[in-house]
């Protein structure tokens, strides 16, 4: 076998186990993703949303605390990591920019995307849920917060970024002052960006179950007080489904369904609304 | 006038990030300062995590938390550079889109999902493969991998594709094949992102609570192979920080927490300043 | 109808009613080309770009296999054979016919391995031999004198003249029968365009060369023919002398006088 020859087989070898192994990773990812499409979709009935939680055994069982305490959390998340991040994110791209703090912010932020997040939920049990003496959903929701803001810090600033220098000096050259600017033109050509940022940020904490073990906590049943224990979905999945009931196990699958394609809805959005701002232009 | 208020407005909220983390960290520390005090190193070094008796040794869940990773890694590794090499280099336009961005989706689905599944379906297989009750080191780090496999890919395909074209097809125009391409360009090109990448992948892995929270059981036993139920950081924190009801135990928890946080903030930082910077000054 | 000139030398490639067509486009990109290249001298392509140069260009050594969907119509002929048929074997016709980029694409390893990848792929594993090419490439390609104190180095460490004329040492190293130059000045100072515009009139002594450039002056101070295109058409091809002074094509004097492109 000349060199040459050796080298095309080794080619060939090569590239069918990079394909073998790109099989393999598909394969166990849609067996997750099947799994979770069937038991979901056979779990799901519309005794879900009408009904809260009860004991194992009831039929009169369903998901609707979770769902209402799932909204009620990832809103007040929203709430407070989106303005933050925003504004920071203007910070960075508008004030900052290449200074060392900024950047000092930038690298911060980027550690604490990836940090760990049931660690965050301990920061806030020691700083929130201690000081009140108990569980509540605005713990739950701080936490979530604090982990949405790097989230939309990044994208906001680099979303800013992308919008052309010119368009800010055009507008200055008009004799608006700098907030003006930022409010009336570098936020409007970034509007596409930042709302995929922001669709991002929820869809990220939506899926968070860690750090709302023992700040929101859980509750089996519907409520809407701020300053008690929250359900969530994922809180509930987790609990169902360590559970050793056959009708609990089968709800956290409803659940587990429903969390994923509402994340998963929130990602497809998100790109579809950046390449629609992309297009656009 | 207002000018400068909103520009105080942006700046406390850019300021906020750091205080934020600096606080973490404070608030970490002085509420483990009683375990520290308590046992000193052997919090780290020893095994007997006794809550009954009031003695806390963290050494199984970290030993725990690092087996798991490793393991994770081990697997997740090869598959996920396979996949990347597969969607940067070997697929063709319409499934590389297609693929690419399942395996985006892919990583954005929740952890306390892949847990669930690994759950249900996949510590059965373990049982009836090696026997013993399946949940154990082995079933957290394969259902780990799998968590990690999509943002692993992704990222290192990312790094992959920094690669300019013409460098390929320079080597292409000496006669090398797609895995001679492949071998002496682009792995040697994108060196520094690649392994940024799975870096950066490990820091998440360390971190990652429900994904094997599910499979790992929770026993605060130095395990004796790789199919016993154990313990790592993440696990003990999820099951045990409701019920503590000592001020030591909590100490002890938050003790773990810290150890944690500082793990995955020095894994992450490696990755971000050291090999992250480098990729990005070279291309 | 285009003015081509008939070559009486021997020649190193013969195209023939050529047609390229990118993936995905209706209409060919390249049409009808024919155009005979002399052995062992200099052909320039010019052209307004988006004529075809480069993609006539880079049909020479099947460059555009690397993206699936592109179709090749026609003939070009090498070595007494069709090099365009599906059984061609790619890996050996691209070490006949080397190529340089428009950018230098040093790779990232040593200045010595750099030189020395060709003919490693080439199964050339003895040291002696390895040894003795690389330092004759480099002096071939008249860099020797600033590298062989630093052969280990990282070749990104050169200046752009100089990863460029590395890229020519590594081409010639593994002795083509036809070099192309896809604009190889186009990202170099003046100083460094001189040093390889005197290496490429040097090397077609043993090579045969086919340049694309978008400098008209490039192609009159270098090429033996040149060949003049315009919306994928070879509109003529002729002494590159007798192009520049009496051209015999309407379109190829409003080109060369500036009135387009």
């Amino acid at each position: 076998m000349t060199a040459v020859q050796k080298r095309i087989v080794i080619n060939k070898i090569a590239l069918t186990l990079s394909t073998l192994s790109a099989l393999i990773a598909l394969a166990f990812l849609f067996w997750i993703l099947g799994v979770l499409v069937m038991k979901g979709i056979s779990a799901l009935n519309w005794n879900i949303f009408i009904f809260e939680g009860a004991p194992p055994g009831y039929a009169e069982s369903g998901l609707k605390h979770a769902l209402v305490g799932q909204a009620i959390l990832i809103g007040m998340a929203t709430a407070i990591g989106v303005p933050l991040g925003i504004l920071a994110g203007t910070y960075l791209s508008e004030y900052g920019k290449n200074s060392k703090l900024a950047h000092t912010i930038r690298d911060i932020s980027d550690i604490m995307m990836s940090a760990p997040s049931i660690v965050i939920g301990a920061f806030v049990y020691a700083v929130v849920v201690i000081p009140m003496g108990h569980f509540s959903a605005w713990a739950g929701a701080i936490a979530l917060g604090i982990i949405m803001i790097p989230v939309i810090l990044r994208t906001t600033d680099d979303m800013l970024q992308l919008v052309p220098g010119e368009l800010r000096e055009a507008a200055f050259a008009l004799g608006a002052p700098k907030y003006k600017v930022i409010l009336s033109v570098v936020y409007r050509g970034a509007k596409a960006g930042i709302l995929t940022g922001v669709l991002l940020g929820i869809a990220r904490v939506g899926g968070e179950t860690a750090p709302l073990l023992f700040t929101s906590f859980n509750d089996n049943f519907f409520t809407t007080d701020l300053n008690a224990a929250m359900p969530s979905l994922t809180v509930t999945i987790f609990n169902y489904a360590t559970s050793p009931y056959e009708d609990w196990q089968q709800l956290g699958w409803a659940a587990a369904f429903i969390l994923s394609m509402f994340i998963l809805g929130l990602n497809i959005l998100g790109r579809v609304i950046l390449f629609a701002g992309k297009k656009g232009k | 006038m207002i000018d400068k208020i909103f520009f105080n407005f942006t700046r406390l909220s850019a300021l906020l990030i750091l205080v934020i983390v600096a606080w973490i960290f404070v608030v970490l520390f002085n509420h483990s300062l009683e375990a520290m005090n308590t046992f000193g190193l052997d919090f780290i070094t020893r095994d007997e995590w006794a809550p009954n008796l009031d003695k806390f040794g963290a050494y199984a869940a970290i030993l725990g938390s690092i087996i798991s990773t490793t393991l994770a890694m081990l697997l997740a590794v090869p598959i996920a550079v396979g996949v990347a090499i597969f969607l940067s280099e070997i697929a063709h336009d319409k499934i590389k889109g297609f693929f690419g961005v399942s395996v985006e989706l892919l990583a954005a689905i929740p952890s306390v999902i892949y847990g669930m599944w690994g759950l249900f379906y996949f510590v059965p297989i373990i049982r009836d493969i090696f026997g013993g009750l399946g949940i154990g080191l082995l079933a957290a780090g394969i259902v780990l991998a799998i968590m990690i496999l999509p943002f692993m890919a992704a990222v290192t395909r990312d790094a992959m594709n920094t690669t300019p074209d013409i460098l390929k097809e320079s080597a292409y125009a000496l006669g090398g094949t797609q895995w001679d391409v492949i071998k002496d360009i682009i792995i040697p090109y994108a060196k520094a992102g690649i392994i940024g990448s799975l870096i950066l992948a490990l820091g998440r892995a360390i971190g990652e609570t429900m994904a094997v929270t599910f499979v790992m059981g929770n026993v605060h036993h130095v395990p004796g192979s790789i199919l016993d139920p154990t313990t790592s950081i993440p696990v003990t924190l999820a099951n045990e920080f409701t019920e503590a009801d000592s001020s030591l135990y909590f100490s002890s928890l938050f003790g773990l927490a810290l150890t944690l946080l500082i793990m995955s903030f020095v894994v992450i930082a490696v990755a971000k300043f050291y090999f992250l910077r480098k990729a990005r000054r070279a291309s | 109808m285009a003015s081509i000139i008939d070559i009486k030398e021997e020649c190193a490639l013969h195209v023939r009613d050529f047609e390229f067509t990118y993936k995905g486009s209706s209409a060919p990109s390249l049409k009808k080309v024919t155009m005979p290249i002399a052995r062992h001298s200099i052909t320039a392509l010019i052209g307004p770009s988006g004529c075809g140069k480069t993609t006539l260009l880079r049909s020479f050594n099947r460059m555009h296999d690397l993206y699936p969907g592109n179709s090749y119509g026609g003939e070009i002929e090498f070595e007494g054979r069709n090099i365009l048929t599906p059984k061609e074997d790619l890996i050996q016709l691209r070490t006949k016919i080397g190529m340089i980029f428009q950018k230098p694409t040093a790779f990232p390893m040593s200045i010595f391995d750099n030189v020395a990848y060709g003919m490693r792929l080439q199964g050339i594993k003895n040291k002696t031999e390895l040894n003795d090419r690389v330092e004759k490439a480099l002096k071939d390609a008249a860099i020797w004198k600033e590298v062989s104190d630093r052969l280990k180095h990282d070749a990104n460490g050169l200046s752009g003249g100089q990863q460029q004329r590395l890229c020519i040492a590594r081409a010639i190293a593994v002795e083509p029968e036809v070099l192309l130059f896809d604009e190889p000045t186009s990202a170099l100072d003046p100083i460094s365009t001189q040093g390889i515009e005197k290496l490429v009139i040097e090397l077609k002594e043993r090579v045969s060369i086919i340049i694309v450039t978008h400098n008209m002056q490039q192609a009159a101070r270098v090429s033996d023919y040149t060949g003049f295109m315009y919306l994928g058409e070879l509109i003529e091809l002729g002494q590159t002398e007798e192009l520049f002074v009496t051209p015999k094509e309407k379109l190829t004097q409003e080109y060369i006088t500036g009135k387009f492109g």
